[in-house]
């Protein structure tokens, strides 16, 4: 049996912007793990390949050892196709059977378990018109000729729902990794609170003195090489990546922070992908941060209104999404940098490639990737020869390379953002001219 | 009506704060004005309103003294139709 990943269209992927501009929505975290990684350990597949949009295949197949985008893993086997929305947790699916597709409550494909003898009843099947990928096509041929049955596995609908489900995924995840215990090193005096069995640090983990882990109200897993600084606290449930360093951080609970950060300040029930830097002093909470991403000295994030109403969030910079909870924080594209004091208004939404300089006040709801935000609107794009070298070389800090496919992607996310990104240059001209 | 001179220099000393009679067409903005970057783009959303232009943001910052502005602005005016004093 072969498992093959794939994401919604593109109107659902824009609902994970601006993470998903540079990654498929499996990649993105919730809990100690990714959504895809949850997903393969609970159908239990050995074989896992994955369809991506066109566009970030060549820079996607460079991270992955997954098979992307090859037409020939859509036969040859049994398969079962997943939708990475779903939550793996409540998805009870077997994963061999007879061929069935299981539909939501919107006919949204959750599930296609096509048996390898009918595979080629689907190829030849004829597809609607307008369908923009491989798998969509076939996924469209697979509900035309196969039984489809009700499926009634949750899904994530939009970005901020791994943020507000992430204290309870840790919690879950802390069980299922079994384990517990001290395998680093904790120099004291230290202080731990709640019981030892909810604290898990990993060899090569260094916990220095002066440190509090607090595990009364769940969980706290320290990865491998992870060095936490005096004068931490971290409060769990939390989960802290391979080789992140927490300096002197006020970690409080549900984040979870990927691996290689730089992590100071105060942080609150965030996701941080990874390799980004909060180095200093600031306030986020209900936040997720995307890679590469530099948060200058008190930069702070708003997650509560003043009048304790509903979040709202400008995904397209046009319309407002009621979130539907009092917290929502930022959400941080890949690559952004903010100068020191940056303010985010609540719920705001901030691209991929943004220079932002602080304003002395909270920023607007939406700002388009490759912004360069001052004063407080965007009169230019950023430019994408100096971004790249920016790119270049936090990568290379970090001993990852940046490579001609990245910026083949890149350079495909600017075209895509365009629009929205041009709108907010005109205006943001004239405002500039006319203060 | 004052020419596209007059109006560039006027523009250039409000937005960087110098001395408008010190201005000549050779000085660099950089240079010369010490202007930042953030303030090139100030420039340019300041000229776009002073003429009613649209300028090409790669091309605009690219120019780099007082009297390539006024040539590049005269260019655009002509390109979308407004009407200066030269």
């Amino acid at each position: 049996m072969r498992m093959i990943l794939f994401d919604g269209p593109p109107e659902i992927r824009a609902r994970f912007n601006p993470l998903a501009w540079s990654r498929p929505i499996w990649e993105l975290r919730c809990g100690m793990t990714t959504l895809g990684e949850k997903i393969v350990a609970k159908v239990g597949a050995a074989e896992v390949a994955c369809f991506v949009p066109e566009y970030m295949a060549e820079a996607y197949a460079q991270q992955t050892s997954m098979k992307v985008n090859d037409l020939a893993t859509l036969g040859g086997d049994d398969l079962l196709l997943v939708n990475s929305q779903v939550k793996a947790h409540d998805f009870d699916v077997p994963a061999t059977g007879p061929s069935e597709v299981g539909l939501n409550g919107d006919g949204e494909v959750i599930y296609a378990r096509v048996a390898s003898e009918d595979v080629a009843k689907v190829q030849a099947a004829q597809a609607g018109a307008d369908i923009p990928c491989p798998v969509g096509e076939f996924l469209a041929k697979a509900k035309a000729v196969l039984p489809t049955v009700k499926c009634s596995a949750p899904t994530y609908r939009y970005i901020w729902e791994l943020v507000l489900e992430n204290p309870e995924q840790l919690k879950a995840d802390f069980q299922a990794a079994g384990r517990c215990g001290i395998e680093g090193t904790v120099e004291q005096p230290g202080a731990i609170r709640g019981g030892k069995e909810n604290i898990y640090v990993a060899p090569g983990a260094v916990v220095h003195p002066m440190v509090v882990l607090d595990a009364e109200h769940g969980p706290i897993y320290i990865d491998r090489d992870v060095e936490v600084h005096p004068f931490t606290r971290i409060e769990g449930p939390c989960y802290i990546g391979p080789e992140t360093v927490m300096l002197g951080t006020k970690c409080r609970e549900g984040n979870t922070i990927g691996p290689v950060c730089r992590v100071g300040g105060e942080v609150e029930e965030s996701i941080i992908q990874g390799y980004s830097n909060k180095y200093h002093d600031g306030f986020l909470g209900h936040a997720y941060v995307g890679e590469w991403v530099n948060l200058g000295a008190l930069t702070t994030n708003s997650d509560l209104k003043n009048d304790y109403s509903d979040v709202s969030v400008m995904m397209d910079g046009r319309r407002p999404v009621n979130t539907g909870s009092t917290k929502v924080g930022s959400l941080i594209g890949d690559h952004t940098k903010t100068s020191i004091g940056t303010l985010f208004n609540t719920g705001a939404y901030v691209g991929s490639m943004c220079l932002i300089l602080a304003s002395g006040a909270p920023l607007m709801k939406h700002i388009p990737s490759f912004a360069w935000v001052q004063q407080g609107v965007v009169p230019r794009a950023v430019s994408r020869e100096d971004a790249y070298i920016t790119a270049r070389t936090a990568m290379g800090r970090r001993k990852r390379q940046w490579t001609e496919a990245d910026a083949r992607m890149w350079d495909a996310i600017y075209e895509l953002t365009s629009p929205v990104r041009e709108v907010a240059i005109r205006r943001g001209r004239r405002l500039m001219a006319r203060r | 009506m004052a020419t596209v001179e007059e109006r560039v220099k006027a523009v250039t000393a409000r937005v960087l704060g110098v001395d408008l009679a010190g201005i000549k067409l050779q000085d660099e903005f950089r240079a010369d004005l010490g202007a930042e970057s953030i303030q090139s783009v100030e420039l340019v959303a300041n000229f776009e309103e002073e003429f009613g232009i649209e300028m090409d943001e790669d091309e605009a910052l690219s120019v780099e003294t007082v009297g390539g502005a006024v040539e590049y602005i005269v260019k655009l005016c002509r390109e979308q139709g407004i009407e200066v004093e030269t």
